[in-house]
């Protein structure tokens, strides 16, 4: 599956847990992610009213280091997000970056045109549906992390406490990856002249 | 001498909170139609979000300015004055307009309503601006990107309005209000429908080498080298071949960085600055707007702050545009 452009991912920690779960299948992933929409859905009700100008707000979002993609479907009387291997299924538009860029835009911490500048973020199909998509998500104020705790009720402290530790390790290990990178791409010394 | 106002650009209630907690005197929206020249899909306000978003601006002590600065329909002036008597209706703090019966119609309808003239209605010298206080008693003129320091300098003394200028962000060729680039090839333009390539012309292909393309209509525009920042996909920032060279014809992809000159502008006689981007997210107006509070606060000290924007700029590089013109 990936990299489903042809183009490497980045060494990150997200691409060796993505090549680590691939035995494991995507549909596992699914009822979390009915629960992250009906979450959505919940708490920003106005989350898609700014998409009514899009006739077709179908979207394959590709986060290139990992093993599968997600199909959403933006409209408001059958939203969905569904998780999948296959990048065959037509979508209006289609939106590609590493996982955590692609988050960092969801909850607005990153200009969608920075990144595309930048060229870290790709996008292909009807350009209109992508900058709605962003506009409404840019608008939304989603706290992704936030949303999903709260939902615990009372788990959510220790749940807290568990992400916690998973972000410190997440932020170790692209540390390490970043040396190793560097690392192997240093020059290789000459060996003596002949 | 008077602190220089900033002016902040938003394109969604978000974007204004981001605005004004970030240090915003003033934020310029519009509402969500043609009447102004950002209508981006899912952007700008309902009624319902200014009058939400100028209850939060006045809670922080800012100001909230509306652009309408489209040119009206010909037949159909109907939205446009619609928009002017809501945004009267509504409290705003000023309408920003570019058409002259536009302003015609503010003055003779809502004389107490403070009028500004937009960058859209390309006024650069005093004949022009004194001719628009004259008739319609405009009270500030956003001056065109097309003048040097000592332009706006020599300019000041022989005009009695205030005048606001673009310190960052996307520049335009320099036909404001009368650029047909866009119209050409999609039929639309961000004079009469708010929309320089509309997203619904543009489409980006990625190649098999890393590089990506970029089509406005029926027209190639860019292609970028794999790993190579790039721009808005409009047709004054596409790559041409020219007597056998491909290069940027009208001007680079490149955003406005005046940040090193407020001082001379405020010398000048600028009473505001105005940073462009309402089609940009939050996490841009907080980080623009953010650094230039921190310059414009840093002035009244005597210390000049030099910001570092590079990562949000178009194209990932600056100029100091026709601040200082080389060119010529």
């Amino acid at each position: 599956m990936f990299p489903s452009n042809g183009k490497p991912p980045p060494l990150s920690p997200v691409l060796l847990a993505g090549i680590a779960a691939r035995p494991v299948s995507p549909r596992l992933l699914q009822p979390v992610l009915d629960h992250v929409m009906k979450l959505l859905g919940k708490q920003h009700p106005d989350l898609f009213e700014r998409l009514s100008c899009l006739s077709d707000p179908t979207f394959l979002i590709d986060p290139i280091d990992l093993p599968v993609v997600f199909h959403l479907d933006a409209n408001p009387e059958r939203t969905y997000l569904e998780v999948s291997r296959s990048i065959e299924r037509p979508a209006a538009a289609v939106i590609r970056g590493p996982l955590m860029t692609l988050l960092d835009l969801l909850e607005g911490r990153m200009d969608g045109d920075a990144l595309f500048f930048s060229r870290a973020l790709a996008i292909e199909g009807d350009t209109e549906a992508v900058v709605a998509l962003r506009n409404a998500v840019d608008d939304s104020g989603i706290d992704l992390r936030g949303d999903v705790l709260a939902s615990f009720g009372p788990f959510a402290k220790p749940a807290h406490r568990v992400l916690g530790m998973g972000g410190r390790i997440y932020t170790r290990m692209s540390r390490d990856l970043d040396m190793l990178k560097a690392a192997l791409q240093q020059p290789q010394p000459k060996g003596p002249q002949a | 001498m008077k602190k220089l106002e900033l002016v902040c650009p938003a394109g969604t209630p978000a974007a204004l909170r981001a605005a004004v907690d970030s240090g915003a005197d003033t934020v310029y929206l519009g509402f969500r139609d043609a009447t102004n020249a950002r209508n981006f899909p899912g952007l700008n306000f309902s009624r319902p979000e200014l009058e939400q978003g100028i209850e939060y601006a006045r809670s922080k002590g800012a100001h909230i300015y509306l652009a309408i600065n489209t040119f009206p329909t010909a037949g159909d002036p109907e939205p446009w004055h619609k928009a002017v008597d809501d945004g009267a209706a509504l409290g705003v703090d000023a309408v920003i307009l570019a058409d002259i019966g536009m302003l015609d119609y503010a003055a003779q309808n809502h004389p107490d309503l403070r009028r500004h003239l937009s960058v859209q209605a390309s006024a650069s010298n005093p004949e022009a601006i004194n001719f628009y206080q004259d008739a319609f008693d405009v009270k500030r003129v956003v001056l065109p990107r097309v003048l040097t320091v000592p332009e706006i300098k020599a300019l000041h003394k022989e005009i009695s309005v205030e005048t606001e200028v673009f310190v960052f962000g996307g520049l335009c060729v320099m036909a404001e209000g009368r650029c047909s680039l866009s119209s050409y090839v999609t039929g639309q333009s961000p004079n009469t429908n708010g929309v320089c390539s509309p997203a619904c012309d543009v489409r980006y292909e990625d190649e098999d080498d890393g590089s990506m393309v970029s089509r406005l209509g029926d027209f190639t525009i860019n292609a970028f080298a794999p790993g190579e920042a790039a721009g808005y996909p409009t047709l004054c920032k596409g790559r041409f071949v020219a007597n056998g060279e491909t290069s940027y014809l009208f001007e680079d992809p490149v955003s406005l960085n005046a940040a090193s000159m407020l001082s001379e502008l405020q010398e000048a006689g600028v009473t505001a600055l105005k940073i462009e981007g309402r089609q940009r997210g939050k996490a841009y107006i907080a980080e623009v707007v953010s650094s230039f509070r921190k310059s414009v606060d840093g002035m009244e000290s005597g210390a000049e702050v030099e910001n570092d924007l590079t990562q949000v700029a178009e194209g990932q590089r600056k100029t100091a545009g026709a601040y200082q013109k080389t060119w010529r």
